[in-house]
This record gives structure tokens, sequence and C-alpha cells, in this order.
């Protein structure tokens, strides 16, 4: 199927002296010298970080009902439901998420679907690890970053 | 008066010959400091001028401004562990980076480099001939870059040294025969025109050659920015298709040295621009300053090469090819004939 | 000198998968007679990551992330190239401001896309400063996309019948600077491309690509329009809202290098023109379908099968869903444009120099994310 309307012919640059287009090219690169560099000193200066920027998961501990649709719905297992000794009314099989940092894609999916809102994400990003790994355990994952052992 | 006499008279009391061979060690020394600091500066300004047209910020973690950088760069590559190929051709394969060392430094010991205030002019060659000495020096620094081709086993690398040879066939012709027009029009001005020194100090200020030759200017020019060999003429090296042409190979301090020749050519070819064709070390007032000057108009050269550098796309082997022998040639040519009827019929 | 005697003579030389000048992981097999390549075998599958079986083996809600990573410099095109097909196998429409939203995504992600293509273009040429001027433009939309998805590049932003967020004023107005200074700066690296002598002897005539090769091979995208087939599926078959916006396809008959060049400035011209017209257009209404509410996301079921085309940034990129009435995909099959692309290479890389090859290479706009799938 070719098309008729709404077809553009690109012009291929016109012919010119020689040498005198490369010099203008030269200039248009020197003029850049004096803008102000784009680059963001990272841990000096906090990079730009929008209202919709999440990375790090929470989870609430109290309520989450155990219901396993974040496992289901984490499309490369990330997410376990581990067995976690705790009281809670609403929770009645006793299991609870941990997430595996190193393979989290941040689709949100698991934020999306829990019913009770216990499962969420922050605006925090700094998780890296050096000795441990990345899997976060149940009451881990309740912590901030800082207070998580690394 | 230049720094070898005074260096002699200091060193006097001791007998003739021990004067003047310490003199001529402490000589060479100062010019060693000089071109070492020159080389340090010049890969240090280079990459905070490309961070700088490209909108970013360059070296900044070493020292205040990044300015240790470098030195923190020859560490690291000092302790890296030497990989050397198992088939390679092992005298030439070590041989090749000494070899390209030695061209720079013997191109920048030919160099006059101008008065400064007591200190004297820092000239460590004194021959009638330098120029053709020069000439013969700089041509020593690609039988390097072939030799570290060929002898590394590498495809790459050869096909990198085989155009390293095309490019350097096409535009020396037209090199020497700029070269040769300058020393014609030097000829109707000194008594010994194969001198570098005396060439210099006979283009008053403003009379440079450059002024009176522009044809030979641009062709010595686009000479010396392929004779160093970075874009748009970095043929032998050329990133994108060959990994890195002739260094493939090449690890630690051995790479480090192509590294510094790359850059050491740059301002070998920039002091040889202003020397030959911008008035040397010759400025608006008093002489005594003539080192400052010859500074100032190298680094000016410097800068506009590195920018020619960071805009240009690469030039293809065979245009290059067609370009020195279908236009250099003939324009520097066109340039000897209008130098001999300007020095036979203005006798300039 | 006998043919045999001739290969003889010929020097094979690996290029890849870890050499600066193939983008990604390509392995390039060539022969070479001095500097000329007589004879160039592409080796792919080094970013072989199994996409499609994996898609398979999840919800339809999940896919979307594998088709992120498929073409990771145009994430958005890709997600609505898959939406186009699971939408119409589970039966479940876009409302009217989420088609609109999807249009501007879609066409900011093309000109990040064509940004990269034309900053890494410069870096295979030799010019090393472009790229940092792209580079520096496409931040601004990777700025946007953070602003409305959350993420720079894997953005996950739209889902099945609808998109993660709303646009905000904010958004919009970003949208809006992002549309008003770029044309300048556009024109810049326009001018710093095409005023350069070097540059134009290096492209202008080489690896001409003629019309009926082009169609032999299937190629499609900018490389077909340039040509001189002005095939375009956002006009021959148009999708979202794309009949009801203004724009023109570019094509050049030359199909040379400089014409492919020349398409992508064009194209990208084009894509601006786009947003400002889906920005003023903009209705009100719904983000999202309500039969496809997050809390039903993994169940929702299709049945049948669906083919679905649309243009992504390097050309048609189509999608074929097998439903089995489950709540995971039976089959599913993606056409990726940048494998058929590939293919013409070694047509086009025939008796050209090494120099050139690396620069037809270029053109095409590899994306091994996607060729591997």
């Amino acid at each position: 199927m070719v098309i008729v309307i709404g077809i553009k012919e690109v012009e291929e640059p016109k012919k010119q002296i020689p040498i005198v287009g490369s010099l203008k090219g030269i200039l248009l690169v020197a003029k850049h010298l004096f803008e102000k560099p784009a680059t963001v000193e990272y841990p000096e200066t906090k990079p730009y970080i929008a209202e919709r920027f999440k990375f790090r998961i929470f989870l609430s501990l109290d309520d989450c009902v155990g219901c396993t649709l974040c496992e289901q719905v984490c499309p490369n297992l990330t997410i376990h439901m581990q067995p976690v000794d705790r009281e809670n009314p609403r929770n009645k099989r006793k299991i609870y998420p941990d997430v595996n940092f190193g393979t989290c894609t941040v689709c949100r999916n698991c934020e999306e679907i829990c019913p009770t809102d216990a499962i969420y994400l922050t605006h925090e990003f700094e998780t890296s690890r050096t000795r441990n790994s990345f899997t976060y355990s149940p009451e881990e994952l309740q912590n901030p970053e800082d207070e998580v052992k690394r | 008066m230049n720094v070898l006499l005074r260096l002699a008279n200091f060193f006097s009391p001791l007998t003739h010959y021990i004067a003047y061979i310490l003199a001529y060690f402490f000589e060479t020394l100062f010019m060693l400091i000089f071109i070492t600091i020159s080389l340090v500066a010049v890969i240090y300004i280079f990459r905070k001028y490309m961070a700088r047209l490209q909108v970013r910020r360059g070296p900044n973690r070493v020292g205040k401004f990044g300015i240790f950088q470098m030195i923190a760069d020859m560490m690291k590559l000092v302790q890296k562990e030497s990989i050397l190929p198992k088939k390679r051709d092992d005298l030439p394969y070590k041989v090749a980076p000494v070899v390209v060392m030695l061209g720079l430094f013997l191109g920048f010991a030919l160099m006059p480099y101008g008065s400064f205030y007591y200190i004297g002019s820092l000239t460590v060659t004194h021959s009638s001939v330098s120029l053709v000495l020069l000439i013969a020096v700089i041509a020593i620094m690609p039988i390097g870059e072939i030799l570290a081709g060929i002898s590394s086993h590498n495809k790459y690398a050869m096909v990198g040294a085989l155009r390293a040879v095309a490019k350097d066939v096409s535009f020396e012709v037209p090199m020497m025969i700029t070269i040769l027009a300058l020393v014609m029009m030097a000829s109707g001005q000194t008594s010994s025109p194969l001198n570098i020194d005396s060439i210099a100090s006979s283009s008053r200020a403003f009379i440079a050659y450059g002024l009176v030759q522009p044809i030979g200017l641009g062709v010595f020019m686009i000479s010396m920015i392929a004779r160093a060999s970075y874009s748009p003429f970095d043929l032998g090296e050329s990133d994108s298709e060959l990994v890195s042409g002739h260094s493939t190979e090449y690890t630690g301090m051995r790479f480090g040295i192509f590294y510094v020749g790359l850059f050491g050519s740059i301002f070998l070819g920039s002091m040889m621009v202003s020397t030959l064709y911008l008035g040397a070390y010759n400025g608006p007032f008093s002489g005594d300053v003539g080192f400052i000057y010859l500074v100032i108009k190298t680094w000016i050269l410097v800068l506009i090469s590195f920018t020619i550098w960071l805009s240009m796309p690469r030039i293809r082997i065979d245009k290059f090819v067609n370009f020195g022998w279908k236009y250099l040639l003939p324009a520097s040519v066109i340039n000897l004939i209008l130098a001999g009827i300007l020095t036979l019929g203005w006798s300039l | 000198m006998t043919e045999a005697e001739e290969r003889q003579k010929w020097v094979d030389l690996n290029m890849g998968p870890q050499h600066p000048s193939t983008h990604g992981v390509l392995r390039l097999k060539v022969k070479l007679d001095g500097e000329i390549v007589k004879e160039l075998e592409p080796v792919i599958g080094y970013l072989h990551r199994n996409a499609e079986k994996i898609c398979e083996l999840d919800y339809y809600c999940d896919s979307i992330i594998y088709f992120d990573r498929m073409d990771y410099v145009a994430a958005m095109n890709m997600e609505v190239g898959y939406l186009e097909a699971a939408e119409k196998l589970l039966g479940i429409p876009p409302p009217e401001r989420v088609q609109w939203i999807r249009v501007i995504m879609a066409e900011l992600s093309r000109v990040a896309s064509h940004l990269v293509w034309t900053g890494a273009f410069g870096l295979d040429l030799g010019m090393l400063t472009p790229f940092f001027y792209a580079f520096i433009e496409r931040e601004k939309i990777l700025k946007i996309f953070t602003e409305v998805s959350g993420s720079r590049q894997e953005v996950n932003y739209m889902s099945i019948g609808g998109v993660y967020q709303d646009f905000n004023e904010k958004i919009v107005q970003e949208i809006n600077e992002f549309c008003d200074q770029f044309p300048k700066k556009l024109e810049d690296m326009y001018d710093l491309f095409t005023k350069n002598d070097i540059f134009i002897s290096r492209n202008k005539g080489i690896g001409v690509l003629p019309k009926e090769v082009a169609l032999d091979y299937a190629v499609t995208g900018p490389m077909l329009r340039a040509s001189g087939v002005p095939y375009d599926v956002r006009k021959a078959e148009p999708y979202l809202v794309y009949d009801k916006v203004n724009f023109d396809i570019p094509v050049s008959q030359k199909g040379d290098n400089l014409a492919r060049f020349l398409v992508r400035f064009e194209e990208m011209r084009q894509s601006i023109k786009i947003v400002k017209q889906a920005i003023s257009k903009l209705p009100e209404g719904p983000f999202f379908n309500p039969k496809a509410k997050k809390s039903l996301m993994i169940r929702l079921r299709g049945e049948g099968d669906v083919y679905a085309r649309t243009e992504s940034s390097k050309g048609e990129l189509g999608v074929y869903i097998v439903g089995d009435g489950s709540v995971k995909p039976y089959r599913l099959r993606v056409r990726s444009p940048t494998l058929r692309n590939l293919s013409v290479l070694r047509y086009l890389a025939k008796d050209q120099m090494i120099a050139d090859v690396v620069a037809i290479s270029g053109t095409i706009d590899l994306v091994f994310g996607e060729v591997d799938r």
C-alpha cells in the first residue's frame, strides 16, 4: 500500500564553497565553550528526582493480608512469599513478600495490584550493597534504607 | 647570550671540557623538564577543553579541577600488567614506542626557543642545517608506528600501519615543497637559510612568512595535522574502524607512550608552524620575552587544532591520498612559484 | 588470475562483538582485499534474551516491560506496538485521551531514538562532539519521561486500556517548552553535519540501496523511505489517532547514506509538529478503560489471534499474539524492523571500503535488544 498524500521530498544540502562550511561547523562547536556544563556531579549534588520517580519497595506488615497477588503479578519472580512468625489477625497464613532488588525492574505492578496498599514504592534509590545479597526480608522492607543492615 | 654559555660560565672554575659537558647536560635537562611540563599541560588542557566544548566538566576528581589527573593516569598505566601478544615480533614490538618517543624529543631538541630575560635562549642544537635535520627527525615517528603495527601480529594494527604509510607518503611531498619555498624566501634575508634560528629571527614581528605565503601556511598546517594523525586525518588509528590502529595490542606504559606521542606531535607541529610561519619568538615589543611569544603562538595553534579535531569527521583513506596528490601538491607548487616571484621581484 | 586464487589473497577480519564501532554486539565476518570489503556476514544472537518465550509465560500486563527492553532507545514505540495487538485481542479499546497521550509519547520517543542515532552516526564517522549535543537534547526528553512515568528509559508507562498516570499541567508545560526550544538546536546540529565537506563526501553516493532491493529485503522505516518508497504505517494504515493529525512523511529518491540521514532529520521535525498538534488537541476524559481496572490486571483473558503493525522509530513493528482463552498468551511473536534492515547490510557492504561499511552499518540504526530479542 503506497501513500500519495502527505509526502515531502527531502532536499539535499546546497553545494557550497569548500572549507567555508567546515569553518562554520568549527565555529558552531567553539561557541559551546562558554556554555554551562550539563553534568550533574552526583555524590555532591543530588540529581533531579521527579514526583513520580519511584524505586525502593516498602511493605507495611500490619496491612499485608498475604494474598500473594504481588507474587503472581511480578513479571520476573522478584517477589517470593516468606513465612514470618508475627501476630496479625488479617494475615492468617502468616506469609509476607520479600523482594530481591537484584532483579526488580520497578514495573510498579505490585503496588498497583495490592488490595490493601500494603506494598508501595518510595523515592529512595540509593540501595547499593557490597556484601549481602540483594534480597530484602519482609522485616527489612518495613524499614527505611539507613536502618537496613548492609 | 644563551643558557649554554651562562651555564659554562657558571661551571668555569672547573676545567673547560668538564664545564661544557656539565653545561650541555643541564641544558638538556632544562629542555626535558620544559617538554614534560608542556606534554602534561597539553593532555590536561585537551581533556578540559574537549569537555567544555562538549558541555561536560572533564577531569575534576584528583586535586582541585583535576590538576593531578595526569599523574594519577600515569601511575595507573605504570602499574598495569603489560600484556604481550604471543606471536609478536619481539624486538620491533618493544622498540617501537621508544622510536616514537625518540623522534619526538629529537624534534623538540632542534627548535629555537627564543630568549627569556636573563636566562637567555634555550636552544640546544646549533647547526647550520637544522631545518634539514628537523625534517629528517620528524620522519622518525611514523617508523615507530609502522614497526608497532607490523610487529604486533594483529590485522587491525597491520591495516592501521599500512594506512599510516599511505598517509605519510601523500602529505610529505607537498610539505617538503612548501618548506623549499620558505627556504627560498629566507635565503633573501639571511646567509644561512637552512638554520631554523636564522629563519625565525629573519621573520620580523609583522612580516611573518605566513603572511606572504598564506598557501604555504595552509598546506604546512594540514601536513602537520596529518603528521600528528588526529581527526580529520587520524587514518592510522581510526577508532571506529580499526580498534585503535597500530597501538591495538599495546597496554600499560607502552600504550601511554603512543598516547603521549600523539599529543607531543600536536605540540611539536604547532610549534613548528609558529616558528617557521608565524614569526617565531618575534613580538611587537622588546625581544626579551621571545620565549613567551613563542609559547603563546604555539598554544593558540594547539587550541585551534583541538577544535578542528573535535568538530570534523574522519576523511576516507583514498580521498585523503587523492587530496594529497591532487590538491596539496599543486597548491604547494603554486606557492613555490609565487615565493620565487616574490623573492626575485621584490627581494623581500 | 582465477577466482580461487583471488580468494586466496583475501584477509579474514573479525569485527565485533566487542569492537568500538559495531553498535551493541554485532559481529561482522569480513573478507578484505586490501581496504575493500569483498564479503561480509553479519552474525547475530549475542544479546538473545528469549523475550518472546518469557512473554508467553507471563500475564498480558507483564509483557510490557519486556517490550521496553527490546528497543531500549525507543521504549514508548514498542509499548504502543504491543498494546495495539494486546488491546485488540483482549477487547479493551483505550479511551480517546489515552490515544492522544500515546501519540505524544510515541513521537517524543521517536525523536529520542533518532537523536541517539545522530550522535552514534557522528561517532562512526569520527565526529566526537555532536554526540554530546544530541544526548543533551535527548536528556530533556528523558526528563519528560521521568516526569510522566517515573523512569528514564525502561518507562513501563502504558498499560492495557490506559496509561499509568494522567498528564498534569506541569508535564504539558514541559513538553511545550521542549517543542519550542528543540527545533533551533536541531537546525544547529543539522548545520554542523551538512555544512561539513568531509561529511558530505563520506555520505553522498555511498551505500546506495535501490528501491527494488529494499522491497525484496522487506526493509522498512526510514531506510525504505530514503530509497524512494513512500510507505509509513502511520499513513498507510493509521492506528491510534494518526489520521487526525497533519504531518508529512519524508521521502528521498537517492537511497544513499546522506538520504537516510536527511530523512531521519526531517522525521524529527515532523514528530515535533505532531506533538505540538496533539498537545493542542488533547481532549479531556478518563486515562484508563474501566474494563481494565488495576485489580483486574491478571484476570484479562483473550482468545483468537491478532496481528497489529505500528511504525516504530526503526521501521514497521509487527506483533502477533495467539490467545487460548487463558490469562497468558499462547504464542507471541515480534516482527522486528531492525532485523530485516540489518539483513540488507550484506548487499550494501559488498565492494565498499571498510570505513564506508562502518558508516553504512551506522545508517541502519541498529539496536541489538530488538534484533536478537
